[in-house]
C-alpha cells in the first residue's frame, strides 16, 4: 500500500487576496482604513492594491493615514472602467499583487480595492480569493432588491454608514433583512460603521476573513 | 481542520486509481462538493461530505478541478467533486434573434456555453433572475427555453 502526503516541497500559497468593490463613495477606503488596525493588532501582515480611475487618491490616502506603511500601499491606475482591471483583464492588478509579495514575503493578507463602479461590478478569482461588494444606506434602501451582480455574486455584502441611516430615511433593520433575504440563507450581510468613536460590523468582517480565508482562531 | 496546500493528482491516475477504489468500497473515501465557480478559487474553506473542516490554500498556479485528490492515507481518501450545474437552454427563432441574445448574455457577462443551436447560459444566482431578465425576448418569442433539457453537468 501507498502512503501519500501532499507534497511538502511544493510553492507556499502566498498571502489571501480578498477583493473590495462598490459604488463610488460607498466607503471601500474607510473600511480598509477601519480593517488595517484590526488586522494588525492580530498581528496579521497585511498590505493593499488600490485602483482609481486616473489618479492615486485612495493610494496617496492610505499612505498618508499613518496606519500602514505606505511602502505596503500600491496604486493602479484604471484608466478605464474599474470593473475591466478587477475581472475582464485583471493583470495590472495581479501583477501589482505580484509585486508586494516578492517586497513583503511575510504578507498574509492583501485587500485590493477596486475603484468606485456601478452594482454590475464583480471580481475575477483569477486575481482574489473572496471579495466583498460595499454599498451605503445613502444611496437609497432600494439597493438590494435591484440585484445587481456585485451584490448577488459577492461573498459578504457590506452595507455601511448605518449611522447615517436615520439622517436619510432608512430603516437599517430593514435595508439589512431586505439584502440578506436577497441574497439566500448562507450568503452572508453585515451592517457596518467604519467611521467615528463607535465602529461597528468592522470586527465581525476581520472575523469572516481571518476563518475563512487565513483559517485563524478567531478571538472570543 | 485540515488545510491542504497542493493537489496530489488525479483521483483516476494509474498511481492512485486502485486505492481510491479501495477505499470507495470500504466507504472512506471523503467528496469535497464544490461548485464550478468555486474550482477557480485558490483558497476556501468548505465541509467535506463526512463533515470534515476543509481549508485550501493552493499556490497561484495551480487550480482545483473535478477529482483532484486532496489527501490519501491508508484509511481515508478526499477529492473534490463539481456540483451539478443548472444551465438554462435556449433557442432563437433566427439569427438575428440569436445576435441578439448574444449580446444581451455578454452585455450581463452571464457565463455560456453553446450545444448546436442551442445557447446555454450556467445559472449561477436563482433561475428567477436570469428569466426576469430574458423576459422581453422570451415573451416577444424571439427566444423560447427547450424543456426538459435544462439539467446538466
Amino acid at each position: 500500500m501507498t502512503l501519500l502526503a501532499p507534497d511538502q516541497n511544493t510553492r507556499a500559497p502566498g498571502p489571501a487576496r480578498v477583493g473590495i468593490g462598490g459604488p463610488v463613495g460607498s466607503g471601500k477606503t474607510a473600511l480598509i482604513e477601519a480593517l488595517i488596525p484590526v488586522f494588525m493588532s492580530r498581528g496579521v501582515e497585511i498590505a493593499v492594491v488600490t485602483n482609481d480611475l486616473v489618479t492615486k487618491e485612495d493610494a496617496r490616502r492610505l499612505q498618508a493615514s499613518g496606519l500602514i506603511d505606505p511602502a505596503r500601499v500600491v496604486a493602479v491606475e484604471a484608466g478605464a472602467c474599474p470593473h475591466t482591471v478587477i475581472r475582464e483583464d485583471p493583470t495590472l492588478n495581479i501583477a501589482a499583487a505580484e509585486d508586494l509579495e516578492a517586497r513583503f514575503p511575510g504578507l498574509d493578507l492583501i485587500l485590493v480595492e477596486s475603484g468606485g463602479d456601478n452594482l454590475a461590478s464583480t471580481f475575477s478569482l483569477d486575481l482574489v480569493d473572496w471579495w466583498m461588494f460595499v454599498i451605503d444606506v445613502g444611496q437609497g434602501d432600494d439597493i438590494p432588491r435591484k440585484r445587481g451582480p456585485g451584490i448577488m455574486l459577492c461573498d459578504l455584502l457590506v452595507i455601511n454608514k448605518l449611522d447615517i441611516a436615520p439622517h436619510v430615511f432608512v430603516s437599517a433593520d430593514a435595508i439589512l433583512a431586505e439584502a440578506a433575504a436577497v441574497r439566500g440563507e448562507g450568503r452572508p450581510v453585515i451592517g457596518c460603521r467604519c467611521k467615528g468613536t463607535q465602529t461597528q460590523g468592522v470586527s465581525e468582517i476581520a472575523d469572516l476573513i481571518m476563518r475563512d480565508l487565513l483559517f485563524r482562531q478567531v478571538p472570543a | 481542520m485540515e488545510i491542504f496546500t497542493t493537489i496530489l493528482g488525479k483521483a483516476d491516475a494509474p498511481e492512485y486509481k486502485a486505492q481510491v477504489h479501495r477505499l470507495s468500497h470500504a466507504h472512506a473515501l471523503d467528496v469535497l462538493r464544490l461548485s464550478r465557480a468555486d474550482l477557480s478559487r485558490r483558497r476556501l474553506r468548505a465541509t467535506s461530505d463526512a463533515g470534515a473542516d476543509v481549508a485550501i490554500a493552493l499556490p497561484r498556479d495551480q487550480q482545483l478541478y473535478d477529482g483532484a485528490l486532496l489527501s490519501l492515507e491508508p484509511d481515508r481518501a478526499l477529492i473534490v467533486r463539481v456540483e451539478t450545474e443548472i444551465w438554462l437552454r435556449l433557442a432563437a427563432a433566427d439569427q438575428a434573434a440569436a445576435l441578439r441574445l448574444g449580446y444581451f448574455c455578454g452585455n450581463f457577462h452571464w457565463r455560456v456555453r453553446f450545444e448546436g443551436a442551442h445557447l446555454l447560459i450556467a445559472v449561477e444566482t436563482d433561475l428567477d433572475t436570469y428569466l426576469a431578465r430574458l423576459e422581453p425576448m422570451l415573451e416577444g418569442g424571439e427566444v423560447w427555453r427547450v424543456p426538459d433539457e435544462e439539467v446538466s453537468t
